[in-house]
């Protein structure tokens, strides 16, 4: 490695990487930290809510230029889009994962893995398989500072994932659905007991969650296209960053997002693993994290219930 | 219960093979007429690579449809039999065995990724398959038997001239590669380095990238602490234009170089302005050869997108097929393979809208290379090369 | 038809070996791993790599294949034994993914993405298994199902079965009851892993060929989903699902309208195959229905009500 400004831009690159890690583990966290089960098919509620999202910005746009209007119909897809997915989620949760509540922990993994199958492969017969180029609703030219190059995009992904964070942290901790959403986590038969509509805590769980992803996708699809199979390695990516940050825990996958992203670019970039490797620095990361504190970074140890 | 259902799932499994097992008869009676004749195609149509099975399917569908609008293979209509391997040699193995032993086809385009092409191979030889593949570049598939044929040049013919081509007219000293980790970049990148080293060259920085990578900036950003003079990207196209859009974004103002992947129009879609000035090896210019600019409208009319490279090597297979059985067939009675081989093997300057098709003895491509620069986002050819030995010689 | 026929059935015994490894870790144990496609791909390229590069014979290689994955399965086992669940099955899915992450970029030991080629056919007593006659290999990979079949039943009815057994049933309890259970869980990774290795030896010599794309995630699912259609725990019934999976994988190819059907159709089918399966018979097609314990004792019994309560309206009292 060699310059200064090598080292900054080394350290941009990793920090938005790791912003887009960020916004997808945040849906992830939430929907674990309700349910407790890997949603396989979040992945593909992403590809789809980049799906809506292209479809719609390019319908309604025209030919506007670069502007505030622009960006306004940008955020209009984008609301539609977050709808879109959240009735999808929803649907696939009354669907493929209600009645298995009370199987096995393998139950609901499988036929999360079904869905997913389903959506990517709906998505490649209705969409074709071609990536879709998914225009910037603003001049993404870099801006400079010294060597160091960032495009508005990037600001862009850093700021959102940010500001998603803190509106989640908020709503759940501080409003009367939130919490009923922690004591459904805590417990589901004790929250039942307690007046807690379950089943309306989990459904508003996958509809926000699902919004995210839809979000996420939309963001992500600006530099990444938009693709049916989009949403795979991406989602696996982000289920490692929400555990090495302590899964279930909003912070977490913000901080294990941004911290896997750099750690994928320094590890390439100043240790020289070569760059075919940085899938095992993550699941490196992912399994020594798991090793020392099983519970992630921000995670609190639950006590083994005998 | 448990057992009752086992029964019936016994029962279940073995109405289906018996049924399966009877439809088998009737295919071997089908065939025996050759009341049609029947080639196949296999490429992952389904997963991740999807997209490169599909642009390739539909040019040799294409090519099937016209024939037989004109009239089929001496008045029989020809079926194509496409077959998807999802990428992997599993799946790609089943392919081969139900093209052979189901439809009992007697030409096949495919398969699409060297790997699965050197799998299947020994499979087309041993039941008399003509196989072309229109895009597995290894250097050991031709070799692997007399049926085994490709339209597209080998990795070494095109990384040598490449190679040869970047150090002594572009005057390239200082190489940089990123390349992705399968076997279409890999091969590339390995025997480029070989010619542009042998040709004075120096590689001053490789870095890879995995099959589905979307972020390239930490190798970009490595690259151009490297300063070189021009970065060769040896990959397909989702990757290129990402790469291409990434070192926009970085601010680097450096030459690319690439390979046949960039032929795909799909580029110009995807990296728009980013596409302008890289220069790459590939087929010869699709208007220099006769008759090829109707396919490209043709075969976006029908499928709504343009023809790759490679589309354009999967249509030429299985014209080269369609004449060979024409020329061989005698209007009656079974297919002679060995005569269909024969006649494939003898093509020489089939005016394909690939470039001339010509096969070398062990059914390699003979191939000449087209160099192209994009200028306005449209790709201009400034030469055609080839290699004779290890020194480039320029043909136009 | 009939050497189509042969090749599903194959495979079939080839993904039965990996089922029943995987039933071993899974079924029997109660471990979810993600993580039989890495066994497989080192038993493969062990195999590949002795027999291109080093001329060792076919046969000597298949042990040295279950040894060598056997080792990684210890060393995934090790250190993830704390882990329960999804945690595991995310963290078995990690080493799957960086042991064909290492293959595809050990270029000078694996080729890479280029692959291994010319694998020489396996001979016995002077004569070669031809695996385009496919009978000769469909009999020796079903020679090593059957080989499998009985030596893992047996296992699973010795000390060791019934410990592990015991682990999936209360791995706490179990502890108690003075089983080692961080050996024994081990142990079942690495059995699980040796048969695993075993079947890469197996597709090796089938394929002739190895390259890095055949061992992705996909395939440590289907086996899941092998071990889970069929009946976890149950032998036979595991193999009964491999038939299954690879009988629903071809279906479009079987009936002969893999052609005509989009190529999306039969991974759609597959997807609702997995989901309908789930919800309606979620022991497997031969499982028996596991009886519950939790809810016949009813689980509010684990721990008091009470700390249970006071523990939700504590969210009510912090910030």
């Amino acid at each position: 490695m060699g310059s200064i400004s090598e080292f900054f831009q080394h350290f941009l690159n990793g920090l938005t990487l790791g912003g887009i890690y960020a916004l997808i583990a945040l849906g992830y966290t939430m929907v674990y930290g309700i349910l407790k089960f890997i949603n396989f098919a979040h992945g593909e509620i992403l590809m789809i809510g980049a799906y809506s999202g292209l479809f719609l910005f390019d319908y309604f746009r025209g030919d506007l230029p670069y502007g505030p209007l622009l960006m306004i119909v940008f955020f209009v897809a984008m609301l539609i889009s977050m709808v879109i997915s959240a009735v999808l989620g929803m649907s696939i949760e009354k669907i493929a994962y209600k009645p298995l509540r009370k199987a096995t922990r393998l139950a609901p993994l499988l036929s999360a893995i079904g869905v997913s199958f389903i959506l990517s492969n709906l998505a490649a017969f209705f969409w074709g398989t071609k990536s879709r180029k998914f225009d910037y609703p603003f001049d993404n030219t870099a801006y400079k500072i010294g060597d160091v190059a960032i495009t508005p995009h990037q600001i862009l992904i850093l700021v959102v994932s940010f500001l998603m964070m803190v509106a989640l942290k908020l709503y759940i901790d501080r409003t009367r659905m939130g919490k009923a959403m922690r004591a459904t986590s805590l417990d589901q038969d004790v929250a039942a007991l307690m007046g807690i509509n379950v089943n309306q805590v989990i459904s508003l769980t996958f509809a926000i969650g699902s919004a995210l992803a839809a979000t996420a996708g939309i963001l992500i699809a600006l530099d990444f296209k938009v693709y049916p199979t989009m949403g795979a390695m991406a989602g696996l990516k982000a289920f490692v960053a929400a555990v090495v940050g302590g899964i279930g825990n909003i912070t977490g996958a913000m901080i294990g997002g941004i911290l896997l992203g750099l750690l994928e670019t320094f590890g390439v970039a100043v240790l020289g693993i070569p760059q075919g490797l940085k899938d095992t620095i993550a699941f490196g990361v992912l399994i020594l994290i798991l090793l020392v504190k099983p519970e992630g970074l921000l995670g609190k140890a639950e006590r083994e219930k005998v | 219960m448990k057992r009752r259902f086992a029964l019936l799932l016994i029962l279940v499994v073995a109405a289906g093979l018996l049924f399966v097992g009877c439809q088998k008869e009737d295919a071997a009676e089908t065939a025996e007429k050759a009341a049609s004749i029947k080639i196949g195609f296999i490429g992952p149509m389904t997963g991740d690579y999807a997209n490169y099975g599909t642009l390739m399917s539909q040019a040799v569908r294409l090519a099937v449809d016209e024939r037989n609008a004109a009239g089929g293979v001496k008045g029989i209509n020809v079926e194509v039999v496409v077959e998807d391997s999802e990428g992997t040699v599993e799946k790609g193995q089943a392919a081969i065995e139900k093209l052979a032993s189901v439809d009992k086809v007697t030409g096949m385009v495919g398969a699409v990724f060297s790997g699965v092409s050197i799998a299947i191979a020994p499979r087309a030889q041993a039941e008399q398959i003509v196989m072309i593949s229109p895009s597995s570049t290894h250097a050991d598939l031709p070799g692997i038997g007399s049926y085994i044929f490709r339209t597209v040049p080998s990795d070494a013919l095109q990384a040598k001239v490449a190679g040869a081509y970047f150090a002594e007219e572009l005057g390239i000293k200082r190489l940089a590669v990123l390349y992705v980790k399968n076997d279409y970049s890999q091969g590339l990148y390995e025997e480029v380095s070989k010619s542009f080293t042998a040709h004075g060259g120096e590689i001053v920085a490789v870095e890879t990238a995995l099959q589905g990578d979307k972020d390239f900036r930490t190798q970009l950003t490595t690259i151009k602490g490297e300063n070189p003079e021009a970065i060769y990207i040896p990959n397909y196209v989702a990757e290129m234009a990402q790469i291409l859009g990434q070192a926009a974004s970085l601010d680097m103002d450096v030459q690319f170089l690439s390979a046949d992947g960039f032929s795909n129009p799909e580029i110009f879609d995807l990296a728009e302005d980013d596409t302008n000035g890289v220069i790459y090896t590939g087929p010869v210019d699709v208007d220099v050869t006769p008759g090829s600019a109707g396919f490209v409208a043709d075969y976006a009319a029908k499928w709504g997108v343009e023809p790759d490279s490679f589309s354009k090597n999967s249509y030429d297979g299985a014209n080269i097929i369609m004449d060979a059985i024409e020329k061989t067939y005698s209007g009656t009675g079974a297919i002679d393979r060995a005569a269909v081989r024969d006649a494939v093997a003898a093509t020489e300057n089939y005016a394909g809208v690939s470039g001339d098709v010509s096969f070398a003895s062990n059914g390699d491509l003979i191939a000449v290379q087209g160099i192209f620069q994009v200028v306005d986002q449209k790709p201009v050819q400034i030469g055609v090369y080839t290699v004779d030995g290890e020194d480039l010689v320029k043909l136009k | 038809m009939l050497s189509f026929l042969l090749l599903i059935l194959i495979y079939t015994g080839l993904y039965a070996i990996l089922a029943l490894g995987q039933n071993i870790i899974t079924g029997v144990t109660g471990m979810l791993s993600l993580c039989q496609a890495g066994f497989f791909a080192i038993g493969a390229y062990v195999t590949a790599i002795l027999t291109v590069s080093y001329g060792v014979s076919f046969w000597l290689t298949i042990p040295l294949a279950g040894l060598f994955a056997a080792a990684a399965g210890a060393l995934v086992g090790l250190p993830t034994l704390r882990l329960k669940g999804d945690y595991l099955a995310i963290a078995t899915l990690g080493f799957g993914e960086i042991i064909r992450n290492v293959i595809l970029n050990w270029d000078s030991l694996t080729r890479g993405p280029m692959g291994i080629n010319g694998i020489p056919m396996p001979t016995i007593f002077g004569m070669t298994i031809n695996p385009y006659k496919k009978w000769g290999f469909l009999l020796l990979v079903w020679v090593f199902v059957t080989i499998f079949y009985l030596l893992l039943k047996r296992l699973t009815r010795s000390r060791m079965g019934r410990a592990l057994e015991a682990i999936k049933e209360d791995e706490i309890a179990a502890y108690a009851m003075g089983i080692n259970t961080t050996r024994y869980k081990v142990w079942a990774f690495m059995v699980g892993a040796f048969v695993a290795g075993c079947a890469g030896s197996l597709q090796a010599a089938f394929t002739l060929s190895v390259t890095p794309n055949t061992y992705t995630f996909m395939v440590s699912v289907m086996v899941l989903c092998m071990v889970v259609l069929g009946g976890m725990g149950n032998h036979i019934a595991v193999i009964f699902g491999a038939l299954i999976i690879q009988l629903a994988a071809e279906f479009p190819r079987l009936l002969g309208i893999s052609s005509t059907v989009p190529p999306q159709f039969k991974q759609i089918v597959f997807g609702l195959i997995l989901v309908l399966m789930m919800i309606y018979r979620p022991q497997g097609i031969l499982g028996r229905k596991r009886v519950n314990y939790d809810q016949l004792t009813g689980t509010l019994e684990q721990e008091s009500l009470l700390l249970r309560v006071r523990r939700i309206i504590r969210i009510g009292v912090k910030r």
